[in-house]
């Protein structure tokens, strides 16, 4: 997809604001760069590369439809973009176009408690839908590391993970059906069956599934409808800690198999992480030298679950070498991990332990309980060698986080939290950095797992490896995406699905396009 | 009523936690100045600094009042571990942390 650039006069915008009315577009260039990139560090001497032409704001799927059939009609790329919060590059626009912020979609349209479902536009955010429903006495428990300010659309277009998804399941279990316009402009909608409130149906293919984390390849979302659950009674966090990183993984393995229906979550640090913590976290830096790895749990529910289950926990996570961390730093980590946007972000160099201003740089995967010491090792070995080789790198250490639905064992998301002196991004250590993130991404392939559990596989790196982990699965997404958008107008470049149109396609990553004004 | 006098605003002098950090008000840690000649430390009135302390305590709390109508800790748990109906954490035996 190479349409040229959108001039300021083009009439393409007058056909625009015919569908979209004056205030519904937006081609001056602050609109414009600010939804050039998304939270990941990225060399500022490239922004240019991936600026979109022209944002529109909708309030409606008809308008939506409107622009994506005048995009067919011009072969100009459409990409979608809610929060824009997600730590890859599903938001970024890398063949240029049309961006479609979602964010005027923001109503509550029902809120149905006697089967139990909310239905919202995908611009609403979970903190502000669960503000209103709390007058109900019911949640939306979709709980993000960017709760605060990631939005309904963005979860879907991800597949999110939540933080508590161990309890309550993760966005792809918690949205029960939604409406999408299509990237020909028809609008369906889409779940288990055909009901807009059916959580379980055997009735044809499941294509909520399909629709769910396709990063905005395959059309956009303009209506969801929601689980709702009883707002919990009580909130139970307790964290332990232990003398090595080998007890705390056996017991985050005796914990998440213990059966207890309210466990939410259990998240492991590793060493790494204490020693990053122990340097710059008000909670961590006066404990002991034997604190050197961490187990978090937390369960929500009713008083008279919680309780004794809390109990139970807490003997467990004993009986298997935890030490109480106490309720200070339990409850107040805790209630930081559902906002950890909100972090002032500095690291270290290593030559000589100054402090300077980083960014965060997340890489996730899914990987199973049996292979996290090997995944932790390789990946700080990674980290090592492009901290000692570029010097602008720092290891924040992992999180091992239970990944599945409603039963937190098995497999884990794994993160590793590079720091990144963002200012001093250059094109030779931005290729070191895309050259380890690919390593990174290797590794939890040579484990079996997957190489994002849910930030999405759209950020150079680790895009290249999707049809790796695809394997003969990738074939049935390119004929998906060849039917679907026969003009490869949806968020064209990504996971490489360019390909599905031309087999020598060139990468998204590798052509550089000037001009951004 | 003298209103604000800026050197009453002044933090406390420095206490050396460890090579790396040092501590003005309990509880509150800040790098060492040492280790921050490339990027200096701003000057932060007392003010500010118990501000932003309290502002972040305020959030916490509204974020476990935003998710649960109640918080249960351990230390409770524990001051009512003879209660006969529970699996008491003191009656199993384990020693705790």
């Amino acid at each position: 997809m190479t349409a040229p650039p959108i001039a300021q006069s083009d009439p393409f915008l007058d056909e625009l604001r015919s569908i979209l009315g004056p205030d519904g577009v937006r081609a001056d260039k602050p609109a414009r760069w600010n939804r050039t990139r998304v939270p990941a560090p990225f060399p500022v001497h490239r922004w240019a590369d991936y600026a979109p032409d022209v944002v529109v704001l909708p309030r409606t799927a008809q308008e939506i439809a409107g622009v994506v059939r005048l995009a067919n009609r011009h072969g100009i790329p459409v990409v979608p973009r809610a929060g824009a919060t997600g730590l890859n590059d599903g938001a970024v626009p890398l063949r240029r176009g049309i961006i479609v912020d979602v964010k005027r979609m923001n109503q509550i349209r029902e809120i149905d408690l006697v089967d139990r479902t909310v239905t919202v536009g995908p611009g609403i955010n979970m903190l502000k839908l669960n503000e209103e429903l709390r007058k109900h006495g019911v949640m939306f428990p979709d709980d993000p590391a960017s709760y605060p300010c990631s939005l309904v659309g963005g979860r879907i277009g991800t597949s999110g993970w939540s933080l508590i998804g161990g309890r309550y399941g993760h966005t792809r279990d918690l949205v029960i059906s939604f409406e999408i316009v299509l990237p020909t402009g028809e609008i369906i909608r889409v779940g288990d069956g055909g009901g807009r409130k059916i959580r379980k149906s055997s009735t044809g293919y499941q294509l909520k599934h399909l629709f769910m984390g396709h990063q905005g390849t395959l059309g956009i979302v303009t209506e969801a409808t929601l689980e709702l659950v009883p707002r919990p009674e009580v909130e139970f966090a307790a964290f332990f800690h232990y003398p090595s990183f080998q007890a705390a993984y056996e017991s985050t393995g005796a914990l998440t198999k213990s059966g207890l229906a309210t466990l939410a979550g259990v998240v492991l640090f590793d060493e790494w992480k204490l020693r990053y913590l122990r340097r710059d976290d008000e909670a961590y830096i006066p404990q002991a030298e034997n604190v050197r790895a961490v187990v978090a749990t937390a369960m929500y529910g009713t008083r008279d679950e919680v309780k004794p289950a809390a109990r139970r926990l807490v003997r467990t996570a004993r009986e298997s070498g935890g030490t109480y961390l106490g309720d200070e730093v339990s409850q107040g980590d805790w209630a930081a991990r559902h906002d950890r946007y909100a972090t002032p972000l500095h690291g270290r160099l290593r030559t000589t332990g100054q402090v300077v201003p980083m960014s965060w740089h997340c890489e996730d995967a899914a990987i199973n309980y049996s292979a996290l010491p090997q995944v932790m090792e390789e990946w700080h070995a990674i980290a090592d060698r492009i901290i000692d080789r570029y010097g602008i790198f720092d290891d924040w250490g992992m999180f091992f986080y239970t990944n599945a639905a409603h039963k937190p064992w098995g497999d884990y998301l794994v993160e590793i939290d590079i720091g990144i002196w963002e200012q001093k991004l250059d094109d030779v250590n931005w290729a070191g950095w895309v050259e380890a993130k690919h390593d990174i991404a290797a590794v939890a392939l040579k484990y079996g797992g997957s190489i994002t559990a849910c930030h999405g596989a759209t950020r150079e790196g680790d895009a290249e490896l999707a049809a790796e982990e695809m394997g003969g699965g990738f074939e049935v997404m390119k004929a998906i995406k060849r039917v679907l958008d026969p003009n490869n107008i949806m968020n064209p470049g990504k996971y490489e699905l360019d390909t599905a149109y031309d087999p020598n396609a060139p990468s998204p990553f590798s052509g550089r396009r000037t001009g951004g004004n | 009523m003298l209103g604000f006098l800026l050197s009453r605003q002044r933090p406390p002098e420095a206490r050396r936690i460890n090579d790396d950090v040092i501590m003005r008000f309990d509880h509150v840690y800040e790098v060492a100045p040492g280790k921050m000649d490339l990027f200096p430390q701003q000057d932060i009135p007392a003010w500010d600094t118990l501000r932003i302390v309290a502002s972040r305590w305020d959030h916490l709390a509204w974020m476990h009042d935003h998710w649960a109508d109640s918080v249960l800790g351990v230390e409770e748990l524990e001051s009512e571990a003879d209660d006969p109906d529970l699996d008491g954490i003191q009656a199993s035996g384990v020693p705790s942390g």
